[in-house]
């Protein structure tokens, strides 16, 4: 979609793959481990970390660092912004469907 | 107006978001308290059995394996309704799939080893079937589950190579592993 008009008007911040896994992750599992969501979107860990930072920085996720049988712990969770964030894409998506099914019912 | 490109990415993306949920929430859709359940009966079989004579005694240990499963499935629904995953979600699903030709072989070779009168090779076999069932199915679950297969599968290997352990080795398999992990998934991931 790149250069389009309709990708402009998208949130570029979630619409990256890994940010929008981790963020449509933590929608569904809120309180994800660093190790979870490596698993379920099959990221390397650099990758993770690098797309979950931008995702802390942007206020959409709350990292949680804390212990676990003295081994330490990273744990994820979708903030109000970030959870609203997401619903303001999957409406742009939508909407995206359902002009392009007008448009082809026209023709 | 979108393109033909905008329609295909949004429908692609649409699917991928979907997908990303589906498995995020049924990534942990074991139930912990079905196994802790599951590991109390293979406790009990297990000294039931030590209380006969015959370790892999089948009139223990085959309603001891249709109680297991029926527990694992009831505790594995309640646990979707809970968490609202669907009961027949991705990570089930596969786990079934992936389990149940394991199972199946293993009832196959009892009934094979039980004709030749082979009972010393049965809880080698059974730990190490179910172990490789597990092992696989794991690769859809969280880590412990991987943990647990290839824990059964050591405990299998031994079985085969001394007969003789059998009776603790089932122990500590169906009854020792299953109260463990189901242990670590009650506190760590939501009963």
């Amino acid at each position: 979609m790149a250069g389009s008009s309709v990708s402009d008007s998208l949130d570029r911040l979630i619409h990256e793959r890994i940010r929008l896994g981790i963020v449509s992750a933590l929608a569904a599992e809120d309180g994800m481990t660093f190790a979870d969501l490596k698993s379920v979107l099959g990221a390397s860990d650099g990758n993770l970390s690098v797309h979950a930072r931008k995702l802390e920085e942007a206020g959409y996720i709350r990292v949680l660092k804390g212990f676990e049988d003295r081994k330490p712990k990273t744990e994820y969770r979708l903030t109000a912004k970030g959870r609203r964030a997401l619903e303001e894409y999957l409406d742009r998506m939508e909407t995206i469907l359902s002009e392009a099914r007008d448009a082809l019912e026209r023709t | 107006m979108p393109t033909h490109q905008d329609r295909e990415s949004a429908k692609d993306t649409l699917a991928y978001i979907r997908r990303t949920m589906e498995s995020a929430s049924s990534f942990t859709a074991v139930s912990g308290w079905g196994l802790i359940t599951v590991g109390f009966v293979g406790l009990v079989a297990s000294w039931l059995a030590h209380q006969g004579t015959q370790p892999a005694d089948l009139r223990i240990w085959i309603p001891t394996a249709a109680i297991s499963i029926a527990i694992a499935a009831v505790s594995n629904i309640a646990k979707a309704r809970r968490t609202s995953v669907p009961i027949w979600s991705g990570a089930i699903r596969r786990l079934v799939w992936v389990i149940a030709p394991a199972l199946t072989a293993g009832a196959l070779l009892t009934v094979a080893l039980t004709v030749d009168g082979d009972y010393h090779l049965l809880p080698g076999m059974w730990l190490a079937l179910y172990g490789a069932g597990v092992t696989a199915g794991a690769e859809f679950s969280i880590r412990a589950i991987r943990w647990m297969g290839v824990s059964l599968l050591i405990l299998g290997a031994i079985g085969l190579l001394y007969p003789a352990w059998g009776l603790p080795l089932l122990a500590i398999g169906f009854g020792g592993l299953h109260l463990l992990i189901g242990l670590d998934i009650v506190l760590r991931h939501g009963g």
